[in-house]
């Protein structure tokens, strides 16, 4: 008995350790973009959105969660905090949980990118994730502050969300799985179309 | 395990994608400061990020790796330092896009070289390789003229530099840890970089005017370009030929034309794309897909869509 509160808390620190190390990590790619203005007046690029399907593949809803209080925190930190980083809160929570929940929960395959098959999939799923983001944010920035170009911020929002999880986040993912043997979030449920190479599950 | 050659392929043109925003980085730096004190200090943070990261794997392989492998990425870092110093020379007597062009040269000059080391080339390379070769030619068209022998010779020198560079690495990645030799190269790059710069610039740290936005883009630099960037670089070598890896590397000139046409001319210097210009960039793709494309595995599902109809 005694055993199994010590696994329990044990396991308790360990998640609580990687929950505080995926907010840093979020946090050291995301602060010094907005301290440097790539292009001042017009928006911000977000190359910290590479970070949505690997937080919520590879870590799950603490990843999610993760990911959401690292925006909050970046808009803290950066002195942007508005009344849409409410907004900005629960679509930075939805933007992996959208990972999550295809690959982990829906998905009847085992997550991988070898095979251009599941390439397309991602890149569907990377698709429809950037546009429920920027669909999410944008009427909460059209009505706090209509004086910001509504349809530029959708544009921006949605390639932000979408360039940077397909161009860097594909490659990360990767070199994460198949090069440095992370593993994405195990799965309760029955997996088909396993690569040899990843052994049994 | 280990990733796939589709895999290998795409790392490496997210690689060449990442080398290419290099230019827009480098605009927020000012221009005080010196590119040896960007190099040095980008190689030394990249280098701690590596060693921070996988210090345990790190120090198993050179462990395993003993004399061999610091000579190695002592030759790989010497080579990677001269063939920048050549390019940053080079590119001064060129226009933007006639000068990244020219450095696409390696493509054209790695086949030669592996040839000279009795390496055999495919087929498939050599004509991917004479595509960028009528790319790079039609950039040319019409500025012949203008081109300054001095300059030509300085970026060829670089390019074969590169070449070597990358046909060691090729070699060595498939021999070494990648993690470990991204981390070597780092360091070793940061320290020579470093050297260089004190003998122009003595006071070295204390001559850089500190900023937020100087402090931001050397971070940026370090772990995009330098740490994951490199690292991801090496791990695609290993599953890559050099002369493929090359031909992917000229997507460069793509992605710098791309910049040059939508960026702000405060960020990049500005590309006002010509017909040549095009066409040399339309050879280029078609040398890429000519490497990157398996037409074996196009033509067997050619065929059996006919045998099912």
């Amino acid at each position: 008995m005694s055993s199994l509160a010590e696994k329990n808390s044990t396991g308790f620190w360990r998640k609580s350790a990687v929950f505080v190390l995926l907010i840093i990590v979020y946090l050291i790619v995301a602060v010094p973009f907005k301290v440097m203005e790539i292009i001042p007046g017009f928006t911000d690029i977000r190359p910290v959105s590479m970070l949505m399907p690997v937080f919520g593949i590879f870590f799950g809803i603490p990843g999610c969660i993760a990911y959401a209080v690292g925006n909050l925190i970046t808009d803290i930190v950066s002195d942007s905090l508005k009344w849409s980083s409410i907004a900005g809160f629960a679509a930075n929570f939805i933007g992996p949980f959208v990972y999550y929940l295809f690959w982990i929960k829906l998905s009847k395959n085992q997550f991988h990118l070898r095979k251009g098959r599941n390439l397309l999939k991602h890149t569907l799923v990377i698709i429809i994730d950037a546009l429920l983001v920027a669909g999410m944010i944008t009427p909460f920035v059209a009505l706090s502050y209509p004086e910001v170009n509504t349809a530029l911020f959708f544009v921006m929002v949605l390639i932000n969300s979408s360039a940077f999880p397909f161009c860097i986040g594909i490659p990360l993912i990767i070199l994460m799985q198949d090069e440095l043997g992370f593993k994405p979030i195990e799965r309760k449920h029955k997996i088909k179309d396993m690569p040899k190479q990843y052994g049994k599950y | 395990m280990g990733m796939n050659k589709l895999q290998a392929n795409l790392c490496l043109i997210c690689v060449t994608l990442l080398w290419s925003t290099e230019v827009i980085i480098f605009a927020c730096i000012p221009d005080s400061v010196s590119p040896f004190a960007t190099t040095s200090i980008t190689g030394l943070i990249g280098a701690v990020l590596l060693f921070l990261c996988f210090f345990k794997r790190i120090k198993a392989e050179i462990k395993k790796g003993g004399k061999k492998l610091l000579l190695r990425t002592l030759l790989l870092s010497v080579l990677n330092c001269s063939y920048n110093i050549l390019y940053q020379y080079g590119l001064d007597f060129f226009d933007v896009s006639t000068g990244a062009f020219t450095l696409s040269m390696t493509v054209v000059i790695l086949p030669v070289i592996l040839l000279m080391v009795k390496k055999s080339v495919g087929k498939k390379t050599w004509i991917s390789a004479l595509l960028v070769l009528v790319g790079i030619a039609f950039s040319y068209i019409g500025k012949i003229d203008s081109v300054n022998l001095y300059g030509f010779l300085t970026l060829v020198g670089g390019c074969v530099i590169r070449a070597v560079y990358i046909i060691k690495l090729n070699d060595y990645a498939k021999e070494h840890d990648p993690v470990t030799l991204s981390a070597l190269i780092s360091l070793i790059v940061g320290v020579i970089s470093y050297a260089i710069w004190f003998i122009f610039q003595p006071a070295t740290f204390g001559a850089i005017e500190w900023n937020s936005q100087v402090i931001a883009s050397l971070f940026i630099y370090a772990y995009f370009i330098v740490a994951f960037a490199q690292t991801l670089n090496i791990f695609a070598q290993r599953r890559a030929t050099a002369a493929s890896a090359t031909i992917i590397y000229s997507l460069e000139i793509i992605f710098s034309l791309i910049w040059g046409i939508t960026m702000p001319a405060d960020l990049v210097d500005p590309v006002t794309p010509n017909v040549y210009m095009m066409i040399g960039a339309a050879f280029i793709i078609l040398g890429n897909l000519a490497e990157i494309v398996d037409f074996s595995r196009v033509k067997a599902i050619g065929k059996g869509r006919e045998q099912l109809g």
